[in-house]
């Protein structure tokens, strides 16, 4: 149980991510399967202009990951259980074969279409960093109005937090978090009010979609979002993927989770390094590394080297 | 005279239970030789639903081979298990009720799976009978939680089944005991079979299976600490301890947690100790696991003897060159014994100190935070005052601050702790985050580790507080508040009150102890890095692979 791969979701993105992708067969296959469900060059997705779409970003991100999880099991590199940050956890679900990719392809496109619409102005996220969540919950519950709600939503470490709701709403919540001695209390720059109860109509209809899909059971254990749970069966795993953006990402308790099923290197797949500087946080004994920084190569060697150690 | 009625029974069911399980394992074992790759057939056909299996789950040494294997039995042939075990800390452990296999638990400590234990209670995928310290729970196997099975390790066995546990012995013949006294089975797993052993730690006739396991019973290293780490703020405390605790109340015995708090303080005998003069004076009577860290205190002649729980990955050839000083068996190998270790930690010496991660204003401590069971372990047991002990020693007497004809000594209980944890947590709260897990595990007390009636002295960077001293609650409560810095309970405390506390000698800063802030360097420590102890020892100490830097 000791490799896992780590599937960041928004936030992760950057310009030119699909282009930077390694070169090998898998990436090229995996991006000429996504562009021929999307019936698009998916090339085209990832310029800094077309990533101001949530769409490029959920479709990109979700493409990305898949393709360097692929690269990896093609080198020898097989996880022994997945996780995914929010759209992330889409690219986790294929790796553990519990959907094929391209059905999620359409799902994931469809996700960021539902959510670009439902919100189009005024709704947000932010985030803060050095404050317990006790704190932070009677911030919150202070500013909430009816017409400015706001909520906590993800909890990637002990005092790291998101909140979502309304821009107004959260610009008070994250001025009073500063002045209470916050390290860090700022604006993301996602335009939707994900992973709480304002995003519940577009679960609801991204759950009808997905009731067509034949969910199987993962061949490798999945990590919740919703309830940091290992599931090990189909159907489970296709309620969290639908209903994931409506709750919170509870992200620092799937890698506690991940930990105690032995979990000895967690490998991030492309972009950026977010989740592997989350678990190097909170699991510095355990090794950590990310695509993005470390590269192929040493992933590989690490595996390798983790998988000859097992049993000593 | 009234005839009392009498039903015609049996006497000896247990003993019939126990001849038909033998009688189900007689066409896989030969002898009491159980193969190696027919453990599962064999455990599946002498287990049988519902009963009480008890898996060696030390800290130390794991029954890994037969927990993966137990892990493996068809649900529909064994179900309902109830489990009992001292530390749960492999995944496996609760797959078993992931799986349908177990239901119940019993256990001490759950660290290392203790979220994963949390989910699984909250899903109703496992029931928990009741968390206890170490011993609580060897009680109780003799007395209603008695197993049916014993699944245990060792290193060795010869034909007969005697098996050597050598230093890592822990809680194995306690196990054995209760099980093999009361008609249960005990199958043992080996790292090898030999014709003969170094000793016998347990007898063969006590034993009914052997199986080689596939490969070598896990064991961890969790009681080596770098000395790289070591920060001066745990320096300066140390040094507090040793001049404002051991040498002040005379202690002659003791146990220490296991901390880089703790390290420092073993590091510091030889340095600053020794500048005290102290050597010979105390600290002489040790239970403890085989710290490297108190190499140089052994080598340069302050301990006389050291009783252990387990061993510790490495130690085991300095041990072994060193039998004036730790329990060992005619081959020259430890012998540790979890369960006599800690009556001995209860009963039999002068001073118990630890560290923690909470602290209420009363002194109560609790390690339990995040909604996670992580249980208690033997803090507990060490960390709290006997009161049925009868003999006294000067440590004990110390402790007794009136004159009333019936008054009788305390055990010191320390806590030593900074104000603040990593990630600016204080470590002194208003109230407990235990008391909000037991109420969302519906748990039947709080989880508290070390009662704050019981600790008699509290250490923080900014002092310590004589909690032993304290003539009321209220008077304890702002002993607590004057060391605990700028926490929420610091900044309530009362400056008037903390000089007449100063004054009354039950609050003390490093100051009053002729200690300065500065003098609290690194190069204090006798040894500074993991190669240092190596060097103290001769070469004999040999750490395991993730403490080389070499």
């Amino acid at each position: 149980m000791a490799i896992v791969f780590l599937f960041p979701g928004q936030g992760s993105q950057q310009p030119n991510m699909l282009h930077d992708l390694p070169p090998h067969p898998a990436v090229e296959k995996t991006l000429e399967e996504a562009s021929e469900v999307l019936k698009e060059d998916i090339l085209r997705w990832d310029s800094q202009e077309a990533l101001r779409s949530t769409v490029a970003v959920q479709v990109s991100l979700f493409v990305a990951g898949v393709a360097v999880a692929r690269v990896l099991e093609e080198e020898g590199v097989s996880p022994n259980m997945v996780a995914g940050h929010s759209v992330g956890a889409f690219g986790a679900a294929v790796t553990a074969q519990s959907l094929t990719f391209r059905e999620a392809v359409s799902l994931v496109k469809l996700r960021g279409e539902l959510m670009e619409k439902a919100y189009p102005n005024d709704y947000g996220m932010g985030v803060i960093v050095g404050m317990e969540e006790r704190q932070l919950n009677r911030l919150v519950s202070n500013c909430f109005t009816d017409e400015d709600p706001i909520y906590i939503t993800n909890r990637n470490a002990p005092r790291q937090m998101t909140i979502s709701g309304s821009v107004r709403g959260i610009e008070k919540v994250l001025a009073l978090a500063r002045e209470e001695g916050a390290s860090k209390a700022e604006f993301l720059h996602v335009r939707v009010p994900s992973h709480c109860v304002l995003m519940k109509p577009i679960s609801e209809k991204l759950r009808r979609e997905m009731e067509t899909i034949p969910f199987q059971s993962p061949k490798i254990p999945y990590i919740a979002n919703r309830t940091a749970r290992p599931l090990r069966d189909g159907e489970s795993i296709r309620e969290d993927l639908a209903f994931g953006v409506a709750h919170p990402v509870r992200w620092y308790e799937s890698i506690c989770v991940l930990a105690e099923l032995g979990a000895q290197l967690f490998i991030e797949m492309p972009p950026k390094s977010v989740l592997t500087n989350l678990a190097q946080q909170v699991f510095p004994c355990r090794r950590s590394l990310s695509i993005a920084d470390s590269g192929l190569r040493t992933a590989c060697i690490v595996a390798q080297r983790i998988k000859e150690n097992r049993g000593r | 005279m009234t005839k009392i009625y009498r039903e015609k029974r049996s006497w000896k069911t247990r003993r019939d239970r126990k001849a038909k399980r033998i009688e189900q394992l007689e066409r896989i074992a030969k002898g009491k030789m159980i193969p190696t790759e027919k453990i599962v057939e064999a455990l599946e056909a002498v287990i049988f639903p519902g009963d009480r299996v008890v898996i060696e789950g030390n800290n130390q040494k794991q029954a890994s081979f037969l927990s993966k294997a137990l892990s493996q039995v068809r649900s529909e042939k064994v179900n309902e298990l109830h489990i009992i075990m001292s530390s749960v800390s492999r995944p496996e452990h609760l797959d078993l009720f992931e799986k349908g296999i177990a239901r119940k638990i019993d256990f001490s400590y759950a660290g290392p799976q203790s979220l994963r234990m949390s989910q699984m209670l909250e899903d109703g995928k496992l029931v928990v009978g009741e968390i206890h310290t170490y011993l609580e729970l060897y009680g109780r196997l003799f007395i209603d939680l008695t197993p049916s099975v014993a699944l245990v390790a060792a290193d060795k066995a010869d034909m007969s089944g005697n098996l050597y546990t050598g230093p890592n012995t822990e809680e194995t013949p306690t196990l054995v005991e209760a099980t093999a006294f009361r008609d249960g089975i005990v199958i043992a797993q080996v790292n090898e079979l030999t014709d003969k052993l170094p000793r016998v730690d347990i007898p063969g006739s006590w034993i009914d299976f052997i199986v080689v396991a596939d490969h070598p019973y896990e064991l961890e290293p969790l009681f080596t600490r770098d000395p790289r780490l070591i920060t001066e703020i745990q320096i300066l405390m140390a040094m507090m301890v040793i001049k404002g605790i051991y040498e002040r109340h005379n202690i002659q015995s003791l146990n220490h947690g296991i901390g880089f708090n703790t390290a420092a303080i073993e590091l510091l005998l030889p340095t600053y100790g020794e500048s005290l003069g102290l050597k010979g004076k105390i600290c002489k009577h040790w239970v403890l696991n085989p710290h490297p860290t108190l190499i140089p205190a052994i080598e340069t002649g302050w301990v006389e003897s050291i009783h252990c729980f387990g061993g510790e990955v490495g130690m085991e050839k300095y041990i072994a060159a060193r039998p004036d000083i730790f329990f060992t068996g005619k081959d020259g190998s430890l012998r540790s014994n979890r369960t006599l270790s800690q009556v001995a930690g209860q009963y039999a010496v002068d001073l118990f100190i630890g560290s923690t991660l909470q602290i209420d204003k009363d002194g109560n401590s609790s390690t339990v935070t995040n909604g996670r069971l992580a249980g208690f372990g033997g803090a507990p047991n060490m960390g709290h005052d006997p009161r049925g002990r009868r003999h006294s020693s000067p440590a004990w007497l110390d402790m007794i601050t009136s004159d009333h004809p019936a008054a009788k000594g305390r055990k010191l209980v320390v806590q030593m702790v900074e104000t603040f944890q990593k990630g600016n947590r204080p470590v002194f709260v208003e109230s407990l985050d235990a008391i909000e897990v037991s109420r969302s595990a519906r748990l039947a007390t709080t989880p508290i580790m070390i009662y704050g009636d019981d600790v008699t002295h509290i250490v923080t960077e900014e002092g310590i507080a004589y909690l032993y001293k304290a003539s009321s609650l209220e008077e304890r409560r702002q002993a607590i508040a004057a060391i605990a810095g700028v926490t929420p309970i610091g900044l309530e405390r009362d400056p008037k009150k903390t000089e007449q506390l100063r004054r009354d000698g039950v609050v003390v800063f490093p100051e009053d102890l002729g200690i300065r802030r500065t003098d609290a360097q690194r190069s204090l420590l006798a040894a500074k890095s993991i190669e240092e102890l190596v060097e103290w020892s001769e070469g004999l100490y040999e750490p395991p692979d993730r403490f080389r830097s070499w």
